[in-house]
């Protein structure tokens, strides 16, 4: 308990420091929020005056993306909501990652967006720049959606220009999956805040005493290169343009141009092998020999768990944070999902009502069980995490005890444009892992190519 | 065959007039009312959503905001744009390669499983069996296993080739794939082969013509209607292919296999380039259609009996 | 046809048979892994035959997602692809046999009409079709599913069937109407039993594309207890967390059961089909 009460304090002080170091968000916040909310009075009173006295049928959508397990607990959380509050309708409709988002596209554009929509880090810009969420701000402001338990800077990211259109379904944060049987083959040890320049002698002393290799997340590469560079204070993908310098970017490419020269880095032709981003097929997990595996892995917390269940028959895996020059400075705790709801819905009180039940109910998240990442609202986070298995468990500690006490707040959420520029910087990593170029044409390269994707976007 | 040509200009010569009541026994205007069904269908589902494209094609639009008028940037861009060059040079390939391999195999199967023997129902479904499975999970797993470094493929050869991993031997990869799923053509080659009379085949054996020759008298000319027609059609889908390599390669390594499909999608979906990526797929249908028109151009030189 | 020597004939079935394996290996894979405990799959594709044997994907995949069972996302397929499959092919056989039977003015417009709409990539369609059935208020219903394909909408049949009527000799329209058929008997009478195996394949083909149809379920079916099994079967996927593999090959193997079942009753007349050559004779 003594610890969670730290953690706690330690929360509330990072918020402080957030809300204090950017002192003019505080009232522009406002400012916004009392601009908004007349504006919400008056669309409530055109379009559905009695949506606050709940006294005819409501019915609502509420869509997510997800797995078995999540379609499930949802589900059945919908079920007691509505059981509790009879003449409330909640339709879930749930789809696979990459259909959702195509499908949440598409209904927008048709003006049949869905009431409530779960969210995601890479998104949120996007949807709340084109005013397709609902800012929050006024029903946080007149307690219907209950924030007194929440960890503030988790509040902090789901807000775009000054607005609150997004709550954080669940914290998680980066982490470094890892073959313990075979770093202790190598007698070597990996301790927690590792920093780059141990990581890669970790990971050359690997390779040399077992052949295993190291994965650097080829294919994914916009997340670690993200971390590194919050070491140098930089935002990598700004507003319209790449924040790095040549020399940063030149710096951490690198790494990967002699890790391939090296021999100690996985190459391209691995990953050419398996689906990237498929935790089922990374290397650590489904390798066959030991230079087409890994000893480790690049992922996020909340995917420890499935982690776990794919080691095979003495495969002992453990998780420390992703190495940095400055660990504290390039760690940061991420929303793994938000909660938003649409600025079309029709019954905007009822749809923060039961936004409410999904991130402060105790009873509701007894039923979803942190399955999205750690609950934001400490006292469900509390609550869920004596009911968890040792796995789960870990990973709350992991966030509270690991990277909570040693990080940064998180970068504000991707621009528009992301997408494009993160998949140049993808083929620019490719292009110098097979050697075409080397890691300073690399940085040219990026600067040139992802920059136009970002500028191309900004002002749209 | 060949007392079939005068026949059919017979019939379509117009001194064939008919006066009777009903206009689906008017010759003029059957014609209409049987294709009625279509032009219905097409004005009423195809014609709106595509003149809807064609405006995108001519707007900066990202979806989630209303489109924007800025005329014919999206096709300028195209050609600054490296990867869409790449693109469409991948995409010809293919389809140019994949499609003649599909349909040689097909007709060489559709040829091996005419004969009805007790076996013959089960060939003809293990043989069309991958065309149903077609872009299913289970078929992207394991055809990278097959063609991986360590897979099966390199372990029958005794080698050790990264066939995904090299510009120069991953489209192959995906062409392969493309012919294993030689299904489809395979079926209509069969139903057209069945067509061909037998009366045919029984005078040329008293001639003593042997199969081979058999062949090119008589089944390859009665089926180059059929032939044409698959042509068209998977000529079209070679150009249009998408899932093997949205489900594989996704236009890895280096885009040498980034299919002209797979590039429009991600700047539709994933960069929400959506104006432009309309405008890509309308470049496209002026690609296809100078292909088909070549290929139209060429029928009377080698199709019997035209039909349309 | 007399038979050829029987030593050709025993090698011509060794290879027809060893080719068929080559060709359903991936099948059968898919088979075997759905027999393997899931988080086996990758790390033993390399092996076909399952160490340990289960059912578990099975059990747990037929349980489906969110209290709908994987029997209603069949039931529900199964009501799609049948009723779209047959307005298809009805709409596309009368379709084609007036392309290929009659001139007429505009035909060749009516022609090029349906080759341009098999030349635009379906993606790039979606959101103009879904904004355009949202005007027609078919939003969340299988109206948009089945309606259109009940209008010829897909010129690859029309094509296929009118390509398939214009193989059938003429002269046998022209006797029929010399005996004072019209011409909707003829195509009742005459053509439709001629084109017995083009429509059997016709019907093999949009069931299955109807089947897998994947994109229109996406953007037009919302509730979870209405989608199809080609919506259903992703969602065994998540990126993002963890897949269940095993519940989704499992599942995929008991969704192929329709189409293989439908080949396989219908194939034989794919090539037993009234054959010309009798009534050319």
């Amino acid at each position: 308990m003594t610890r969670r009460v730290t953690a706690a304090a330690m929360a509330a002080l990072m918020g402080a420091s957030v809300l204090a170091g950017c002192g003019g968000t505080g009232t522009a916040q406002t400012s916004a929020a009392s601009k908004t909310s007349a504006a919400a009075a008056s669309s409530t009173a055109t379009t559905a005056a009695p949506a606050g006295s709940t006294s005819g049928d409501v019915s609502m959508v509420f869509a997510w993306w997800g797995n078995q397990t999540r379609n499930e607990r949802t589900t059945n959380a919908i079920e007691q909501y509505q059981k509790d509050n009879p003449g409330v309708k909640i339709d879930g409709q749930f789809s696979e990652w990459n259909d959702y988002w195509q499908k949440m596209a598409t209904a927008a554009a048709g003006g049949q967006a869905p009431d409530i929509m779960q969210q995601d880090y890479q998104y949120i810009n996007q949807y709340a720049k084109s005013g397709q969420l609902l800012d929050l701000t006024p029903y946080i402001e007149n307690g219907t959606l209950d924030s007194s338990k929440w960890d503030k800077n988790m509040l902090e990211s789901g807000t775009v220009d000054g607005k609150i259109i997004a709550i954080c379904a669940g914290m998680n944060a980066p982490a470094l999956v890892y073959n313990k049987t075979i770093t202790d083959e190598a007698g070597v040890t990996i301790k927690d805040n590792m920093t780059l320049d141990e990581f890669v002698a970790a990971a050359k002393t690997i390779y040399e005493k077992t052949g295993y290799k190291t994965d650097l997340s080829y294919g994914t590469v916009q997340e670690p290169m993200n971390y590194l560079l919050r070491s140098d204070g930089v935002v990598l993908f700004g507003d319209g343009k790449l924040n790095a310098t040549k020399e940063q970017l030149t710096k951490y490419f690198k790494v990967y141009e002699d890790g391939i020269k090296e021999g100690w880095e996985l190459g391209p032709d691995v990953y050419a092998d398996i689906t990237i981003g498929s935790i089922e097929q990374a290397p650590i997990v489904a390798g066959t020999s030991p230079d087409k595996s890994a000893w480790n892995t690049l992922l996020w917390s909340n995917q420890y768990t499935a982690m776990n269940k794919l080691a095979k028959e003495g495969m002992d895996l453990e998780m420390t944070t992703w190495p940095s020059p400055d660990p504290k400075k390039s760690d940061f705790i991420k929303p793994g999902q938000f909660f938003s709801v649409t600025s079309g819905t029709k019954n905007p009180q009822e749809a923060v009502k039961f936004l409410n039940y999904l991130i402060n109910s105790t009873e509701c998240n007894d039923i979803l069980m942190g399955e999205r990442g750690v609950p934001i609202n400490s006292d469900v986070a509390d609550k869920i995490k004596s009911q968890l298995d040792e796995t789960d468990q870990k990973i709350y500690n992991y966030i509270y005890n690991v990277v909570q006490p040693n990080c940064s707040v998180i970068n504000p959420p991707y621009p528009d444009g992301y997408a494009e520029a993160g998949k140049v910087l993808n083929n620019v990593v490719e292009e110098l892992c097979y050697g075409q170029i080397d890691a300073s044409q690399a940085a040219d390269e990026f600067l040139a190519q992802g920059g136009a994707a970002l500028a191309a976007k900004s002002g749209s | 065959m060949g007392n079939q040509q005068p026949v059919k200009t017979a019939a379509s010569a117009p001194a064939r007039k008919r006066k009777i009541g009903n206009p689906i026994n008017n010759e003029k205007t059957a014609g209409y009312i049987f294709t009625l069904p279509f032009t219905f269908g097409f004005l009423m589902f195809m014609v709106v959503p595509m003149a809807i494209s064609l405006y995108y094609a001519f707007c900066q639009y990202n979806i989630l905001q209303p489109p924007v008028f800025i005329g014919w940037d999206n096709f300028a861009k195209m050609g600054s744009d490296a990867i869409y060059q790449k693109s469409i040079g991948v995409t010809f390939y293919f389809a140019l390669v994949s499609t003649p391999l599909r349909l040689i195999f097909a007709l060489f199967v559709a040829m091996l499983l005419l004969e009805n023997n007790k076996l013959s129902g089960f060939y003809r479904a293990t043989y069309y069996l991958p065309s149903i499975i077609g872009g299913s999970v289970a078929v992207s797993v394991l055809w990278k296993r097959m063609w991986a470094t360590d897979g099966t493929i390199n372990r029958i050869l005794g080698i050790n080739f990264p066939w995904l991993g090299d510009t120069r031997t991953a489209i192959w990869v995906l062409i392969i794939l493309a012919v294993w799923q030689f299904g489809s053509s395979m079926l209509i080659f069969l139903s057209a082969l069945k067509q061909i009379p037998q009366s045919l085949y029984e005078a040329a054996m008293v001639d003593g013509a042997n199969g081979w020759k058999r062949f090119w008298k008589i089944t390859f000319p009665l089926l180059t209607p059929t032939i044409f027609f698959n042509l068209v059609m998977q000529l079209i889908n070679g150009f249009l292919a998408f899932t093997q390599c949205y489900i594989i390669t996704q236009g890895k390594p280096m885009y040498s296999t980034e299919f002209y499909t797979v590039y429009m999608y991600d700047q539709s979906f994933t960069y929400y380039n959506t104006g432009y990526g309309a405008a890509m797929a309308w470049v496209m249908v002026l690609i296809i259609s100078a292909v088909t028109a070549v290929l139209f151009a060429t029928k009377k030189f080698w199709v019997y009996d035209g039909g349309l | 046809m007399k038979k050829k020597s029987k030593t050709g004939f025993v090698i011509k079935n060794i290879f027809i048979f060893a080719f068929a394996i080559v060709m359903i290996y991936p099948l059968l894979w898919m088979l075997f892994s759905s027999f393997k405990p899931t988080n086996t799959i990758f790390a033993t594709a390399g092996q076909l035959i399952p160490t340990t044997w289960t059912t578990d994907n099975y059990v747990n995949g037929w349980k489906g997602f969110g209290g709908v069972g994987f029997g209603s996302f069949i039931r529900n397929s199964l009501v799609i692809a049948l009723t779209a499959t047959l307005g298809t092919i009805v709409s596309s056989a009368l379709v084609g046999y007036g392309f290929a039977r009659f001139e007429f003015k505009g035909k060749k417009v009516l022609f090029t009409a349906m080759l341009l709409s098999m030349m635009l990539p379906a993606q790039v369609l979606m959101i103009p079709q879904y904004l355009w059935y949202k005007q027609l208020g078919w939003v969340n219903s299988y109206i948009p599913l089945i309606v259109p394909y009940c209008f010829a909408i897909q010129g690859f049949f029309v094509y296929l069937f009118s390509n398939f009527i214009g193989g059938i000799p003429k002269d046998l329209d022209e006797a029929a109407k010399i005996d004072g058929c019209s011409y909707w008997q003829i195509f009742v009478r005459i053509i439709l039993p001629l084109m017995v195996p083009a429509l059997v394949t016709g019907t093999i083909f949009s069931f299955m594309w109807r089947w897998d149809d994947f994109l229109s379920a996406l953007m037009y079916v919302n509730k979870s207890a209405m989608y199809p099994v080609s919506l259903a079967l992703k969602l065994f996927s998540d990126p993002g967390t963890s897949s269940d593999y095993g519940a989704m090959f499992a599942m995929a193997c008991v969704s192929l059961i329709p189409s293989v079942v439908l080949f396989l009753t219908f194939q034989r007349y794919l090539v037993e089909g009234i054959s010309t050559s009798g009534l050319k004779g």
